[in-house]
């Protein structure tokens, strides 16, 4: 026995060596990737960025200083603020007004969650491609629809008007993008305990009261991650919007994701595009490290 | 027994190589026409006609959309891969030059033949596909702009289709009375920011005395006199006279010819192409029979912007001489003459453009023909796409009213100078 038992020590100990040896088989395909689709180009896009434009061989923080200095960069900036606040607000709001619709007892609820989804599975560009033609002014469906219901009576150029443009391509990517939220929130929603409501109304508490104190409590992970990860999205968003406007009429809707792939394949401008690149990551670190901060303190 | 295993060994060597030099080798080829009808159907066709002349080649079809096809071969080079041969316009050709993504040609002609077997061609087409004085890709379709007009429209409106407008006032008056919305519009003209604009917009500028850059290519000229009055005109045709549809800055010229298809507009500057792809958009127009030809207008002098289209060679081949068996197929006398009687472009190659009778007696060639001398490029600078992108800007700010033509057309001139400055 005694021998056995000293031949199980020495497994064991082998086995714990060999444990502690595994991480390294399970960390390493994945860290190589990581460093070769990730910080390999993050890297080269940095080096790029201090590159001078046109050949040279010092670095500078050249393309920086044109880039803070160029009307248009400064515009397409706004653009995009103004693009991921309403975007991202609008798919809060109607995702959370979705979710909260189908997680109540509804006729054919499945169904609806279905058809609510259908908008969120179409790619981005054939989704542009579509309202591009429905809000064409002669052929579009949108502004006949609009004139049938009476809401309008002429067409509207709801991509060519500049006080329009922008606001048209938001109203899309709300459609688009507001079941991704709603998914998130109502898988949220369904974690809640009855119990809590039940004991909510045996006090007399009213409807938003429940809502107030007891759902958006219980959903603000949810909302935090649904947040965070929809800002990162809308900040790079392309497809939609170059297949709607090209950044069109003017610079309206001109955003950072559409600037850059313009300045680095349509006028071959590599080093100045990868600093427009790196100002972008920048911001959107600033913006998502606090809810990242926020989501690993609370655990 | 040594002696048997060292024959063997031979043996297998040899099948080995016998096998592998008759291997096919495919060749990646690569145009924006394989995603649009009629030409998909041409082009697989004489594909299929080069495969039966060279067995030992095979060519890989690839499509990509005319918009993208910059992106997508600097993406594809850029990593050491991409087609072998693409299709490219020529205005395009000074930006991937200037990367080095185009192979140098000239030792492929100085096999066949050199100077001389580059004769056919016209000089000034052979001279766009030069970088330092080395050609680096061969010319396809050479045409010029001009009016593509729909004759019965111009019957319902009083107009006389064999009289079309010979200047640019005309072409006013002649739009006015065209125009009964929201049935119909005269014209429409690109203005999304498309590569299809400046081959639209360049002969009325260009007509009225202005141009977009001095001789030298390093400063802007759009705070001339005749620049301000071209744009000014240009942009009243839509804000003023309203002889355009609704939409018309966000139009790509696809977009126009659905409307020429659907007889929403009367007509639009184009050529070649036009009327094979408007009767494909809607075969009930019968485009060939009631589309027509005409010369551009003009104000001081008649002048149009040439199309010409190129071959280009990727410098990442792994098959130059393959590639070049396929390039010269492709812009051969006989494939020439072939692209013209199937999709009605004409060709860079004299002997196909003032020879071929199907051409001389063809009621759209033979006008886009007569254009030719009259023709003019747009400068070839590897910055252009980007000055063209500075100058939509301002065509979609006056044709929005965002801001007034002379305004507009200010900020386009301060900010091309910005840009040709920025160059070393």
């Amino acid at each position: 026995m005694g021998g056995d038992g000293g031949e199980g020590k020495t497994s064991m100990k082998l086995l714990k060596i060999k444990d502690r040896q595994m991480w390294i088989f399970f960390v390493l395909p994945g860290t190589i990737l990581l460093v070769l689709v990730l910080a390999f180009p993050a890297f080269q896009s940095i080096l790029y960025s201090i590159y001078p434009e046109g050949g040279g061989s010092s670095y500078s923080l050249n393309n920086y200083s044109i880039l803070f200095s160029d009307s248009v960069f400064r515009q397409v900036f706004g653009n995009t603020v103004l693009f991921v606040i309403l975007s991202v607000a609008s798919h809060l709001l109607l995702g959370l007004g979705v979710a909260l619709i189908l997680n109540r007892d509804i006729f054919a609820k499945p169904l609806f969650r279905l058809i609510a989804l259908l908008p969120w599975v179409v790619p981005d560009v054939v989704v542009g491609i579509i309202w591009r033609w429905m809000f064409d002014p002669v052929y579009g469906a949108f502004n006949d629809l609009l004139i049938k219901v009476g809401l309008i009576s002429t067409h509207v150029q709801w991509l060519s008007n500049p006080k329009l443009a922008l606001l048209s391509v938001i109203f899309v990517n709300l459609w688009r993008g507001f079941p991704f939220v709603m998914l998130i929130l109502l898988a949220g929603l369904q974690s809640i305990p009855k119990v809590l409501y039940e004991a909510g109304a045996i006090d007399g508490a009213s409807r938003w009261q429940l809502f107030a104190r007891i759902t958006l409590p219980s959903l603000k992970k949810m909302l935090v991650v649904a947040l965070a990860l929809d800002i990162v999205w809308e900040v790079r968003r392309f497809g939609l919007i170059q297949a709607m406007t090209q950044g069109g009429p003017g610079n309206i809707t001109e955003v950072l994701s559409t600037y850059i792939y313009k300045q680095y394949f349509q006028f071959f401008r590599f080093e100045y595009a990868s600093a427009v690149a790196v100002v972008m990551t920048v911001a959107l670190l600033m913006v998502s490290l606090p809810y990242i901060w926020m989501i690993s303190q609370e655990e | 027994m040594s002696l048997f295993l060292v024959l063997c060994l031979g043996l297998f060597i040899g099948f080995s190589t016998y096998v592998s030099a008759q291997e096919k080798v495919t060749l990646r080829f690569s145009d924006w026409h394989l995603a649009e009808a009629p030409w998909d159907k041409t082009l697989a066709e004489a594909m299929a006609l080069f495969e039966q002349r060279n067995p030992n080649i095979k060519v890989a079809l690839e499509p990509v959309s005319y918009k993208d096809k910059e992106t997508k071969y600097t993406v594809e080079i850029a990593a050491g891969k991409g087609p072998d041969i693409f299709h490219l316009h020529a205005f395009s050709l000074p930006m991937f030059f200037d990367k080095k993504f185009a192979k140098d040609l000239t030792p492929f002609i100085e096999k066949e033949g050199g100077a001389k077997f580059l004769e056919p061609w016209y000089p000034l087409c052979i001279n766009m596909m030069k970088y330092k004085g080395k050609v680096h890709a061969m010319p396809g379709d050479y045409m010029s702009m001009v009016l593509i007009y729909n004759t019965e429209l111009f019957k319902e409106a009083g107009l006389d289709p064999k009289k079309p407008p010979k200047t640019w006032d005309e072409f006013l008056e002649y739009n006015k009375k065209l125009t009964k919305p929201p049935e119909r519009w005269g014209v429409a003209v690109l203005g999304a920011k498309d590569p299809g604009f400046e081959l639209r917009f360049s002969p009325f500028l260009w007509s009225f005395g202005g141009d977009y850059l001095t001789p030298d290519n390093k400063k802007s000229t759009l705070n001339t006199a005749e620049a301000k009055e071209a744009f000014k005109y240009f942009i009243e045709l839509y804000t003023k006279y309203k002889v355009m549809p609704p939409g018309v800055p966000t139009m790509n010229a696809q977009d126009v010819r659905t409307q020429v298809a659907h007889r929403k507009i009367a007509w639009e500057i184009g050529s070649g192409w036009s009327a094979p792809i408007i009767n494909s958009i809607n075969p009930e127009l019968k485009a060939f029979d009631v589309l027509a030809a005409a010369p551009l207008p003009y104000k001081k002098k008649p002048v149009t912007t040439i199309w010409l289209s190129s071959w280009v060679m990727n410098p990442n081949t792994k098959h130059p001489k393959e590639a070049w068996e396929l390039l010269k197929f492709i812009t051969s006398k006989e494939m020439e003459l072939n692209w013209f009687v199937k999709n009605r472009v004409t060709s860079s190659r004299k002997d196909v453009s003032e020879k071929a009778p199907e051409i001389l007696n063809d009621k759209f060639a033979s006008v886009i023909a007569s254009q030719l001398p009259y023709g003019k490029v747009v400068p070839q600078i590897p910055q252009w796409p980007e000055i063209m992108d500075a100058f939509t800007t301002a065509v979609q700010e006056a044709f929005t009213e965002m801001k007034t033509p002379e305004k507009a057309l200010a900020d386009a001139h301060e900010r091309i100078n910005g840009i040709l400055a920025r160059k070393k």
